[in-house]
């Protein structure tokens, strides 16, 4: 049998009964819809985070260790982290200080976006390796050097967020701002890496550690960021500082932690997964019905076309040509209403990800290719049932039918 | 031997087509049906409405099988054959002309002509050309274009007529082919049927009206699924 002209017929058919057809395929297109659209909001969800945990630097591992008595060890730890270069490749404190900060007469505690107060920014005692632990870059001026921390400048680096809040169009470098009271000059800006969320990543600054005792009234300085050289080499530093604190820290006089960001991307990956997968699945399920409908449709199109299939029996149709064309019928009712459900899905998915994740989202290429490819095998496995009841018939008796 | 298998076309024998059986609706629409066919002839099967003529022609052209008996079409056993044999027997050995002429609604004159065709599985530009000299030979290749219900029921036997000899099948069935037609439009059938018979396909004509069943040389007569008569048309008595 001729594919092109039972594809043609299958066209005809289809356009001559227009309003049947379209109703038959609304399953087909909803279904489609709302697999592509449940689906791809997961998948950009999951990207949205994965973008997050990247701009905060991936294989990092954090560190934090309270004592309320004995020896302070956190220099010990600062060293013996800074020791592991082969697994590290940069480390710093990243205890923070939460105060006033000023600039002429803006002040932070006013601080407040869509009707969040957000109050003070976290101001970072870091070393020169700040950046590099949590993946800033920067944008003018320069960064935190040694000689900074060594030297007890008063010098800071602010994020995007706080700079734009402090100065607007003004040039910040080199202005002068306060900190809990002291006065720090501002030797450099970062990139801005989280322009959407309220509590942005860059609402932020960091100034030398040695600062610790001016800020914070001490030298103890609690937690520390170390950047790993890859993935394995986070698992290795976790175990080795994990290692070293037991070691050190007496549990009755201090406690401590050690974790890193991976384990909560994995997770989180994990969980847009199955939850892909059940949205997926419940949307799927509003598919099968709709392939249901196709099966009906065409049970009623063969007893409709009895005669049309006694017709091409006496001439020479044979059981698998009559198969053929009633299962290219299903497919190509199948397969258009499964691309209008790539056009309302791909409608439904910008739409989805404008209101839902503020980003431009569109479902990927696989996801529609399956998509498409799913509703005609649809088509196929539901149109099999009527092709084959309509290719069973004796010719003379589907002739006898009107 | 060896010639008499290469005359005779169709034999059937003993052939018996029972509905119902051993129910008390019983219908014996061939009770018991043996004839043979040469290749070449010009046969009229005549019978009143329920005399079992239209099951003999269901039969013939392998549309239906026979609840006993044998029927050998040019040799071969038709019992034997699966249903993708009896479909190319269909498309091949056989033209049917049905009285409800049987043209797809869907599709236009030549495409209902090509239909056949592209079962044999020919393609392209030689299936059109066959199918639009089947039209041409019926008079109608202008309206190749045209839907059957863009057609008078003349026209539309016309078309029924091409599509049974685009194939150049050795046989031609034909059940009532002018049953709906004025005797003017009929007669153009008839004629066509001649000139293939002429050309030496084998016609087989079904029919209630004596006066067509005349055109033919030989004569079957069928009541109550027997045959009364058979013989040539000078002896019949029409």
């Amino acid at each position: 049998m001729n594919f092109r002209q039972s594809f043609k017929m299958s066209m005809q058919s289809i356009l001559g009964n227009r309003i049947r057809s379209f109703l038959t395929m609304l399953g087909i297109i909803i279904g489609v819809a709302a697999v592509m659209i449940m689906v791809s909001v997961v998948q950009g969800q999951n990207i949205e985070q994965k973008k997050y945990y990247e701009s905060m630097g991936t294989n990092r591992v954090n560190v934090n260790a309270s004592q309320w008595g004995g020896k302070d060890v956190t220099q010990q730890l600062y060293e013996y982290c800074l020791s592991l270069h082969d697994y590290v490749s940069g480390v710093t404190p990243s205890t923070s200080y939460s105060g006033t900060v000023k600039y002429k007469t803006k002040n932070c505690n006013n601080y407040t976006v869509n009707k969040n107060t957000i109050g003070a920014p976290q101001i970072y005692l870091g070393s020169d390796q700040y950046s590099i632990c949590n993946n800033f870059k920067i944008a003018k001026g320069r960064d935190i050097s040694y000689l900074d921390v060594r030297k007890y400048k008063k010098v800071v680096v602010l994020g995007d967020r706080l700079k734009s809040y402090l100065f607007e169009y003004e040039d910040p470098i080199g202005k002068e701002i306060t900190i809990g009271g002291q006065t720090f000059k501002v030797i450099g800006v970062y990139a801005a890496k989280d322009k959407k969320s309220d509590y942005s990543l860059d609402y932020m600054g960091v100034v030398p550690y040695t600062m610790n005792r001016l800020l914070n009234k001490t030298n103890k300085l609690t937690d520390f960021t170390v950047k790993a050289k890859s993935p394995e080499a986070t698992t290795d530093a976790v175990t080795r500082i994990n290692g070293f604190l037991k070691g050190v820290i007496n549990p009755h006089t201090g406690s401590y932690s050690v974790y890193t960001d991976n384990s909560w991307m994995q997770q989180s990956e994990k969980q847009n997964k199955m939850l892909s997968y059940v949205l997926g699945g419940i949307a799927g399920i509003s598919l099968l019905v709709g392939g249901i409908g196709i099966m009906n449709i065409m049970l009623v199109t063969v007893t409709e076309r009895t005669r049309e299939i006694g017709i091409r029996k006496a001439i020479g149709g044979s059981r698998k040509s009559i198969i053929g064309q009633f299962l290219i019928e299903a497919a190509v009712l199948c397969g258009v209403g499964g691309l209008f459900g790539v056009m309302l899905g791909y409608l439904g998915t910008l739409i989805a990800g404008k209101l839902l994740l503020k980003i431009t989202l569109l479902p990927s290429i696989p996801l529609t290719l399956a998509a498409v490819g799913f509703s005609v095998l649809l088509g196929i496995g539901f149109g099999m049932y009527p092709a084959v009841k309509a290719s069973g018939l004796q010719p003379v008796e589907a002739l006898r039918a009107d | 031997m060896e010639q008499e298998t290469s005359s005779v076309l169709i034999d059937l024998r003993d052939v018996y087509k029972i509905y119902n059986e051993d129910e008390e609706n019983e219908v014996r629409a061939l009770d018991g049906v043996s004839l043979t066919i040469d290749r070449g002839e010009f046969v009229a099967i005549i019978g009143a409405s329920g005399s079992g003529k239209s099951t003999m022609m269901n039969i013939l052209g392998c549309l239906d099988i026979p609840s006993y008996g044998d029927y050998l079409l040019d040799g071969t056993d038709v019992m034997t054959l699966s249903d993708r044999e009896l479909s190319q027997i269909r498309n091949r050995e056989v033209g049917f002309i049905f009285q409800g002429y049987n043209l797809i609604p869907a599709l236009n004159a030549v495409e209902n002509v090509e239909l056949p065709l592209i079962y044999q599985g020919i393609h392209g530009g030689r299936r059109r050309e066959a199918a639009m000299d089947a039209l041409d030979r019926v008079g109608l290749s202008d309206r190749a274009e045209r839907r059957p219900s863009e057609m008078s029921g003349g026209q539309q036997q016309r078309v029924a007529v091409a599509r049974a000899i685009a194939t150049k099948a050795p046989i031609i069935m034909a059940d009532e082919p002018t049953g709906a037609l004025d005797s003017r439009t009929g007669q153009h059938v008839l004629e066509i049927l001649h000139a293939l018979h002429e050309e030496g396909t084998t016609i087989i004509l079904i029919t209630h009206d004596s006066k067509i069943a005349a055109q033919a040389d030989r004569i079957i007569r069928i009541s109550d699924g027997h045959i009364l008569f058979d013989g040539p048309r000078e002896e019949a008595e029409l």
